[in-house]
């Protein structure tokens, strides 16, 4: 357009509602990824496209996708949780000892623990955990990275010593994992897995709180400019230990389920999956650096990661080749992403 | 006519963003020897032509002649090359370096196997510096100096690629009269030398200090170009607003109430000594003094982000203790910072930007109020004229004059009547100050206090009730309307 032909009025609304489609394209970036690789994997193997093998990629997908929730909070407050894992198989570890052999508390048996409080009792490690994450970054001041990289390793040594290096239940256990948590893991309603149902349903809690609470606008306001959020009288302390036990609290979700799915846990169970959350969430288009981004994002970025690697198994790429395929497509993910805020930014 | 040799000529130059066309056709020129100073209201698009000159943003229409070629395809590196040097308006220096890296940045003098010559480079560095009357020592690191130190280092930096066309993007705001004419100065000597210098600024007292030749910039186009000689104050700021502005301050007298803020013996940070003072309702309380003299930690001690060292605060005749922000908030306080980017989340838009003051002290757990954020919102945008008048932009595309304009709104939102303004007109356009001058008195009518920290003379003499002036960390004067003048606070503050 040149200068000459000066843009009256509609031509700059036209020029207006063309922006805005371009953003919406931008923002919906990663969806349209997902639905040409699934596009494009559905031509070539004609397995892709079968009610079975895609209720089997939301099931392997559960996990990460609800770790991936709370990593998005954990980001879009400026931080990075390196210990979701680690809670994961901590929460699990403890809650799957509880749930198959009696308590010995200092030489002290206190018989089978209720099933329900096994699994509340998780759950609580998993809030207590991440809280301390939080507690730890705000209290001493320490960068995100460091404090969670710092508890990762000591989760796994906790999960270690509480099941004293074994698989539960191990052969000589008392108790068995109960039914219905074995359902949580691998059962299905209508076909639909429940595990992906239950991500949905933190899906969709943790976009409520994102979106409706004081909490949520607290976490944008602190990821977006903390000095902000700390003048206008935003505690930052207590929004970074908020932020931290929800992911806590979320990974000890996934972890009792993965429990039901793979009838056993153990201390080094979800190895790396912490790098597959954050990647999630980098390719569902969340900010690295806090204050931008969203909980459906991530649920997308989990998707494209499990149809990727399903679709390379369905394809016969090896396992090896297909570590590579992810490694790129996280790369070449962020790449887009840089380059959509450039043209979005205007200084 | 007189012949003059063109260095730098535009030709209805075009650049337009995703959903904002920020430049409709600017077409300029700059002679040889000349100072062109460029005006225009925040928004206007002064800093965007600079980038584009400086190769940093291309153009989407229109040509650009350096030296009689045309040249496209600018980047950093052939603006550079063709002679074009820029002087950010932020600082863009590397802290953790020394004085001399950062004027050599990219460029060290190196000797044999590309071993850095330092004494070379630290020589030369001071050689520049001295060409700017600047003492400064290159090996120090840059972070140690102050802001103004740092602002000099920059021109400086860009001198030292020798520039035949000089952009200055408001290179004297964080500059002091002394060191402003020493800048001065150097612009002379550059002209004398045949360089042509684009100069912006907010202050229309400097066009008669330095320019040869005035631009105003409006909306993105070039209003006109017309002689420094012709450029009085008046004419310029009907060019730039496009309107006569009705009053510069719309100054109300108010009956004075009780106290609403009042500290006795006020220590913080390094440079506030003590300081005790009472604001009434209805009244607006200046604050003055030189670069240091304590009036940067008057704000932070107020309103709960700096623990004062001595002394108490009293809201409403009852003592207070603000352990935080969310404190002070709750009393009723509200903070307009002296950097405003310390007070916005640009990738938010207008409405969470207001409602911010909303959530201090309220739980975590609680439901946000959509509603009321949707109808504030709209109404602020109204009430006080944000442009552009969107709610679903981020605060990142707006001016700063309308950025200040929401801060505005988060605190009459919230309802606070005791308002700390901390350089409420930083940085932003006469049209938007006069803008927000029209809210103070508003606010004070309303039965508000202000308490206004403010560097800037017109400003205090003009809205100010009564202005305390600081020296050293104390109260030096305190000046009553009819003695608020020009002489006297600097006398004062001197």
């Amino acid at each position: 357009m040149t200068a000459d032909k000066n843009p009256d009025l509609a031509a700059e609304a036209a020029e207006n509602r063309k922006a805005r489609l371009r953003g919406m394209i931008f923002q919906a970036g990663p969806l349209i990824a997902l639905v040409l690789l699934m596009a494009y994997l559905s031509f070539a193997s004609e397995n892709f496209l079968t009610f079975d093998n895609l209720s089997n990629v939301a099931r392997q997908s559960a996990f990460v996708a609800i770790l991936a929730v709370g990593q998005t909070y954990v980001i879009l407050t400026g931080g990075i949780d390196l210990s979701v894992a680690a809670i994961s198989a901590l929460a699990a570890s403890i809650a799957a000892v509880l749930l198959t052999q009696p308590l010995v508390l200092f030489g002290m048996d206190f018989g089978y623990v209720p099933v329900p409080l096994a699994v509340l009792i998780g759950l609580c490690v998993g809030i207590v955990a991440g809280g301390l994450n939080g507690w730890l970054i705000s209290r001493f001041q320490i960068p995100d990275f460091i404090a969670t990289l710092g508890t990762m390793t000591a989760f796994r040594g906790a999960a270690l010593l509480v099941t004293d290096g074994l698989p539960v239940p191990s052969f000589n256990a008392g108790r068995q994992l109960p039914e219905w948590l074995i359902w949580l893991g691998g059962g299905q309603i209508f076909g639909v897995p429940v595990s992906a149902l239950i991500a949905l349903v933190c899906a969709l809690a943790g976009w409520y709180v994102l979106r409706f609470t004081t909490l949520g606008r607290a976490i944008y306001a602190v990821g977006g400019n903390r000095a902000a959020a700390h003048s206008a009288g935003i505690s930052i302390a207590r929004t970074k230990i908020m932020t931290y036990a929800i992911s806590g609290l979320l990974a000890a979700i996934a972890g009792i389920i993965l429990v039901g799915r793979l009838n056993s846990a153990n201390a080094l169970m979800a190895e790396g999956e912490e790098l597959r959350s954050i990647a999630s969430v980098v390719i569902g288009g969340t900010n690295l650096f806090g204050g931008e981004g969203g909980v459906w994002g991530s649920i997308i970025g989990a998707a494209i990661i499990g149809v990727l690697g399903n679709g390379l198994n369905l394809l016969d790429v090896s396992p090896f080749w297909q570590r590579i395929a992810q490694g790129v497509v996280i790369v070449v993910v962020v790449i887009f992403d840089q380059w959509r805020r450039r043209t979005m930014t205007r200084v | 006519m007189e012949e003059y040799e063109i260095l730098l000529k535009l030709d209805r130059i075009e650049k337009r963003f995703p959903g904002v066309l920020a430049l409709k056709s600017i077409s300029l020129d700059v002679r040889a020897g000349e100072v062109q100073v460029l005006l225009g209201e925040n928004g206007a698009g002064k800093s965007t032509l600079m980038k584009i000159l400086a190769g940093e943003h291309e153009p989407t229409g229109g040509t650009i002649e350096v030296a009689g070629r045309r040249v496209s395809g600018l980047t950093p590196t052939l603006a550079t090359e063709l002679g074009i040097g820029l002087v950010h308006q932020e600082l863009s220096l590397v802290p953790a370096l020394s004085v001399t890296e950062n004027i050599f940045l990219g460029r060290m003098p190196t000797g044999a196997f590309g071993r850095i010559d330092w004494k070379k480079a630290h020589a030369d560095a001071r050689h520049a510096l001295e060409a700017l009357g600047v003492a400064i020592d290159p090996t120090a690191e840059v972070r140690t100096l102050e802001v103004a130190e740092q602002q000099l280092i920059e021109i400086t930096r860009a001198l030292e690629r020798g520039p035949r066309i000089l952009l200055l993007d408001e290179p004297t705001s964080a500059l002091s009269d002394s060191e402003r004419s020493r800048l001065f100065d150097v612009i002379r000597l550059l002209k004398q030398r045949g360089h042509g210098i684009i100069y912006i600024s907010h202050h229309l007292s400097e066009i008669p200090m330095i320019a040869d030749r005035v631009t105003v910039l409006r909306d993105g186009i070039v209003v006109d170009t017309l002689p420094a000689a012709e450029a009085d104050e008046e004419t310029v700021i009907s060019l730039m607003v496009g309107r006569q502005l009705a009053e510069q301050f719309p100054k109300r007298t108010v009956t004075l109430g009780s106290p609403a803020l009042a500290a006795e013996h006020l220590a913080a940070g390094h440079a506030l000594k003590d300081l005790s003072f009472t604001l009434h309702r209805g009244e607006i309380l200046g604050v003055y003094g030189l670069m240091g003299a304590g009036q940067a930690e008057i704000a932070g001690a107020l309103f709960g982000l700096q623990p004062a060292r001595a002394g108490t605060i009293s809201v409403n005749g009852a003592p207070v203790h603000f352990r935080s922000s969310a404190d002070a908030i709750a009393a009723g306080l509200g903070l307009l910072s002296r950097d405003r980017r310390q007070s916005l989340v640009p990738m938010q838009p207008i409405g969470p930007n207001i409602s911010l003051s909303w959530l201090a002290g309220k739980s975590l757990l609680s439901r946000l109020d959509l509603p009321r954020e949707r109808e504030e919102s709209t109404r602020y945008v109204a009430d006080l004229r944000i442009r552009p008048a969107s709610t679903t932009h981020n605060l990142f595309f707006y001016s700063g004059g309308n950025q200040q304009k929401v801060i505005l709104a988060r605190w009459m939102s919230s309802g606070a009547s005791i308002l700390i303004f901390d350089e409420p007109t930083r940085g932003i356009d006469v049209g938007a100050k006069a803008e927000v001058f029209a809210v103070m008195s508003r606010l004070v009518a309303e039965g508000a206090s202000i308490l206004m920290i403010s560097s800037e003379l017109n400003e205090l003499i003009g809205m100010a009730d009564r202005v305390l002036v600081l020296r050293g960390g104390r109260i030096s004067a305190e000046l009553p309307r009819a003695e608020i003048t020009q002489e006297n606070l600097l006398r004062y503050a001197s």
